[in-house]
């Protein structure tokens, strides 16, 4: 007896409900809160409440630290977003076989994404410190002599530094995420296709992504997003050095909202980004035709 | 063999013994406030505390002490450095009123009080009677971490400054005097200016590099660094602003002079210099790997291994240089107030009368002076009476020579810059000393910096600067009399 | 019989492939051995220079005082917040995800919208949201910052449940559906366990994402409710580092992640062949 029409109508709502109820409890308010503030002239010393007007938004457009930590964010993701997926599902695809200890293994994996992202950025700044680190020293020891890369000062060296402890941290994030789409994927297509005679190449680039296109796709969205906001890292290592170098748009939003507490410009910033994102973000969801 | 630790503790008892022989016609402000302090038995109070080695003062000595003495419960907000000033304003600006006590970095004042964080603290020090133990404040601290606008806002309670360590037995030594001089023609002793400084650097470095001993090292990352350039650039003759158009100059010649200096200076220290925080440098010195260093006064301490055999200073590396270790003042003669802590109350406790007892106890005459001398306290001793307390000159041998520097940097101190948005001129100055390690053009670096510090004064209103600023320089400490 | 080249055989790819990922596990765990080995190294050897690979002796101080003095709660108390979280963020988000998926509730506009929540920048809202918790006087209570992680694991568990809930073929929930189960049961008997390797992977990182969070911490505790990465920071301060401290801290953090996601391993690989419909 097939469920009549009625009770599909509620249960699609009952099934949404407790999650649209908490996000609006505790999303509504601080969306409100920051549009109102960001249309007044909220700074540390100041609490005006009147209304300021479009103040703030026109300061955004003459604030070049703004658009340049736009182009850093940019820099990062473009960099470390495709290493990070290619990486990681290249060592999903190693794991997909049994193999003895792999439970071990994939938990050993792991451990850079659970480890809080603030001891990540002190253990790096640590290792890469160039007297009482390891990585200089080992560097020496395959040049023969002692290399003095001061990887948080130097301008050429701190990117490299920062994209690479990122690209450490998160990609055991894609490994997971794929690895589990990856053992979902009908095993018979790509055995068949491998007595057919098919190589190991062509089952890999023609077979699987599609099979796991919708859970890939939205691992990517989800850590461009996430990457959009990356912080501690490089707090830790540069804070946004040298200059304002490496500075991202979360550190300066940082600044000016944590630090110098000017809650208006902050929430501007706060809502170009969102605007911006919207953007791309709908731009890519259709792209990837992720909400057929 | 009576060794240090139970010096300490010898010394500390008879310290107490004195407190308490004290004649009764002598009210000190210590037991005025823990006798007012009666009335708020089983009260509870909450104290914002740098967390970590600071915070066992509150936890392990005087929360415990006062709660003995007056029933009064202290509950320690331990809060990260960084993280201070944002979950102060953070509190006062929701209206929550959680925190009742503060400790206030003294260059914070300024932004705190003019936002109206911090109680005016003068009719507390009426009512209790606690200016005579004011003025016994060293005057350094208390003419220029007290006050904002001519009202009190907090009571300074920590000597930070800086202090040039050093290497008596190298700077002793009849083989590398000798050496010195042949190659530099000059005479070995410690320096007392800067151009001495690159000097005497450069060329014990030379001598003893290949025992792994650097002339000098230093802490350079920016937070740190930016100290040493407000201090050097003032013993220099630097200003950092003109006085009458409030516009910026840190960029003049003196400007580039010391940031030119500083980077040169790195060549003859550790490779990597740049990157050292407060801890690499402490340990390339307390292990023997520099000559000279500049730091806050628990240097001095650790380095003879005072304090180090406690738990909480465990993490300090085991001193090889104990017995070995001289004090002077920095290059220039005028070290840094680097931070400090002074100890206020929150505009929105609701516990202004209680907590007041609490802090005036803590930073009065007697409990302070206790209180710098534990073991593994960061305070630094602030009072004129600590400087020649007898307890405390026992503490270790050369326990004198270090209270004798720290006496005179407190008679020549220079203070923290402090105006309004402190943080933003702050942030401007790191940025410059990253971009000098980065390798850029110092006169490049400080004309865009002095341009930043403009606009950040066009912002904030230059009158309005202009007067907060004219109040700083005012004070005795803000620029060395030359 | 044809010999198999020695380059396919299984053997071969199998030694290979363990070659590959052990190098890969030695590139990824040694900054974790690192912090390891600093949580039994003394201060000397951590800034021992040339540096020292491997502490001389192993004693547990360093752990045993942190349970002294009481900082390991601040592990107990992330562990309660990460886990409630992140059970109720999987409930409510992955029948969420079923709704936007089969019957494409909202359209595209309300998964937009869930997945803008991700876009805000943390910094902006956190004082919003402080404000709001100081008037229901949630600040510094397991239930406040409970519902925040829910609440903000939301969007994620929506979004990634979605991807692998539309890789369930619809047959099996049809013919669930026409054996006479109700919709609450097709979801619980067959889509939960279809989606069992995605809800794990799924679980585990909205686990992390609030173990791991600092800021709310931060300015939502006092006292009370301490996360861990709040209490490593107390570590670092201006004139001290407690590195022994961040180090053992760290490493009791990352234990019960760590044998969560070892124990949980069997829920990430489909153990049934497919093809084979549920009758």
């Amino acid at each position: 007896m097939a469920a009549t029409a009625h009770p599909d109508r509620n249960f699609k709502y009952w099934l949404i409900s407790p999650a649209i109820f908490l996000l609006l409890l505790i999303g509504l308010f601080p969306l409100i809160f920051s549009l109102v503030v960001s249309f007044m002239r909220v700074t540390m010393l100041e609490t005006d409440t009147s209304f300021a007007g479009l103040v703030n938004f026109v300061q955004l457009f003459h604030d070049a630290r703004l658009w340049q930590s736009f182009v850093h964010t940019a820099l990062v993701i473009v960099i470390a977003l495709p290493i990070e997926l290619l990486l990681g599902l290249a060592i999903a695809y190693l794991f997909l076989d049994r193999m003895p200890g792999r439970q071990i293994l994939v938990s050993l994996l792991m451990l850079p994404t659970i480890i809080s992202p603030i001891v990540a950025g002190a253990t790096w700044r640590l290792l890469f410190d160039n007297r009482y680190g390891p990585i200089n020293q080992m560097i020496g020891w395959f040049a023969g002599h002692p290399v003095p890369a001061l990887w948080t000062v130097n301008p050429q060296l701190v990117y490299p530094a920062i994209i690479f402890c990122e690209i450490w941290q998160w990609t055991p994030f894609m490994f997971l995420i794929l690895l589990a789409a990856l053992s979902n994927v009908d095993r018979s297509l790509t055995e068949a296709a491998e007595i057919d005679g098919a190589r190991f190449w062509r089952s890999f680039r023609y077979i699987v992504p599609p099979a796991i296109w919708p859970v890939m796709s939205i691992a990517i969205l989800i850590r461009g997003l996430d990457l959009f906001r990356i912080f501690d890292i490089i707090w830790a290592l540069t804070a946004g050095g040298p200059g304002t170098m490496t500075e991202t748009v979360s550190v300066y939003a940082y600044v000016q909202g944590f630090r110098q507490f000017e809650s208006s410009y902050t929430a501007a910033i706060a809502f170009l980004v969102i605007a911006l994102l919207t953007v791309i973000v709908t731009w890519a969801i259709r792209r990837m035709g992720l909400a057929k | 063999m009576v060794n240090r630790r139970d010096f300490g503790k010898i010394s500390l008892a008879a310290g107490l013994a004195a407190t308490l022989g004290r004649p009764a016609w002598a009210a000190s402000a210590a037991d005025t406030v823990v006798k007012a302090a009666q009335q708020y038995k089983g009260r509870s109070i909450t104290i914002v505390w740098e967390a970590g080695l600071q915070s066992l003062d509150p936890t392990h000595f005087s929360g415990p002490k006062w709660k003995e003495l007056t029933g009064m419960d202290v509950k320690v907000i331990e809060v990260a450095t960084a993280e201070m000033f944002t979950k102060i304003m953070q509190d006062y600006k929701s209206g929550a009123g959680a925190y009742d006590a503060l400790n206030v970095i003294p260059a914070w004042m300024p932004d705190l009080a003019q936002a109206g964080a911090l109680e005016v603290l003068d009719p507390y020090v009426e009512k209790y009677g606690y200016t005579p133990e004011l003025q016994t404040i060293a005057s350094t601290f208390r003419d220029n971490q007290m006050k904002v606008g001519g009202k009190i806002y907090g009571f300074p309670d920590d000597g930070d400054v800086f202090l040039m360590y050093y290497r008596r037995d190298i700077f002793e030594d009849p083989t590398i005097q000798k050496a010195f001089k042949d190659k530099t023609g000059k005479d070995l002793a410690v320096p007392k200016t800067w151009a001495d400084f690159d000097v005497v650097g450069a060329g014990l470095t030379d001598i003893l590099k290949d025992k792994g001993i650097y002339g000098a090292a230093f802490f350079r990352q920016p937070p740190y660094a930016m100290y040493m350039f407000e201090e050097r650039f003032r013993n220099e003759g630097g200003k950092f602003f003109d006085a009458d158009t409030m516009k910026a100059t840190i960029n003049s010649d003196v400007g580039v002079k010391v940031f030119t200096g500083m980077r040169k200076e790195n060549r003859f220290m550790p490779p990597g210099v740049e990157q050292f925080g407060f801890v690499e440098n402490l340990a390339t010195f307390l292990q023997g790997q520099s000559a000279m260093t500049i730091s806050w006064p628990p240097y001095g301490r650790w380095a003879e291994g005072y304090g180090t055999d406690q738990e909480a200073l465990n993490w300090v590396p085991k001193t090889a240089i104990a017995g070995k270790v001289g004090y002077a003042l920095p290059p220039g003669g005028h070290p840094e107030l680097a931070a400090g802590f002074a100890l206020s109350i929150s505009s929105t406790s609701k516990n202004k009368d209680a907590a007041y007892l609490f802090i005036q106890w803590l930073n009065s005459t007697d409990v302070s002076r206790q209180r710098v001398q534990l073991p593994y306290t960061l305070r630094d001793p602030f009072r004129d009476s600590h400087y020649t307390d007898p307890g405390y000159l026992a503490l270790w041998p050369n326990a004198k020579d270090y209270l004798a520097a720290l006496k005179q940097a407190s008679e020549t101190g220079l203070l923290d810059l402090s105006l309004l948005q402190t943080d933003k001129y702050e942030e401007v100055m790191r940025q410059a000393i990253s971009k000098l390690w980065a390798g850029d053009d110092p006169k490049t670096i400080l004309n865009a910096a002095a341009t930043q510090w403009d606009d950040i004064t066009q912002k904030i209103g230059v009158e309005k600067q202009k007067v907060v600023y004219a109040g700083w320089a005012a004070k005795s400490g803000a620029y060395p009399k030359m | 019989m044809t010999t198999v080249p020695f380059h396919r055989r299984k053997e071969t790819k199998l030694v290979f492939r363990y070659l590959t990922v052990a190098s890969l596990v030695v590139i990824f765990v040694f900054p974790i051995y690192w912090l390891l080995a600093i949580s039994f190294k003394t201060p000397g050897e951590i800034f021992a220079f040339p540096p020292v690979w491997y502490p001389k002796s192993i004693q547990f101080n360093n752990y045993a005082v942190l349970f002294k003095d009481g900082d390991a709660k601040t592990v107990g108390n992330s562990l309660v917040l990460a886990s409630v979280s992140t059970f109720f963020a999987m409930i409510f988000g992955t029948i969420a995800a079923y709704s936007l998926v089969r019957f494409r509730t909202g359209g595209e506009n309300l998964a937009v919208w869930i997945i803008s929540q991700r876009m805000m920048p943390p910094v902006a809202i956190v004082f919003p949201v402080f404000l709001f918790y100081v008037w229901l006087g949630w600040v510094d209570t397991y239930i406040g910052l409970i519902i925040l992680y829910t609440a903000f694991s939301l969007p994620y568990v929506i979004w990634m449940m979605r991807g692998y809930i539309e890789d369930i073929p619809l047959e099996l929930e049809e013919s669930a559906l026409i054996d006479g189960c109700s919709r609450w049961e097709v979801l619980w008997k067959v889509v939960f366990p279809m989606a069992r390797s995605g809800l794990f992977a799924t679980a585990v990182f909205t686990f992390v994402f609030s173990w791991n969070d600092f800021l709310f911490a931060l300015v939502l505790t006092r006292t009370e409710v301490t996360t861990y990465t709040v209490q490593v920071t107390h570590y670092f301060g201006g004139q001290s580092n407690f590195w022994s401290k961040i180090a053992a801290m760290s490493v009791l953090g990352t234990i019960p992640v760590f044998i969560t996601v070892a124990t949980l391993q069997r829920y990430l690989v489909r153990g049934i062949s497919m093809g084979a419909v549920k009758g």
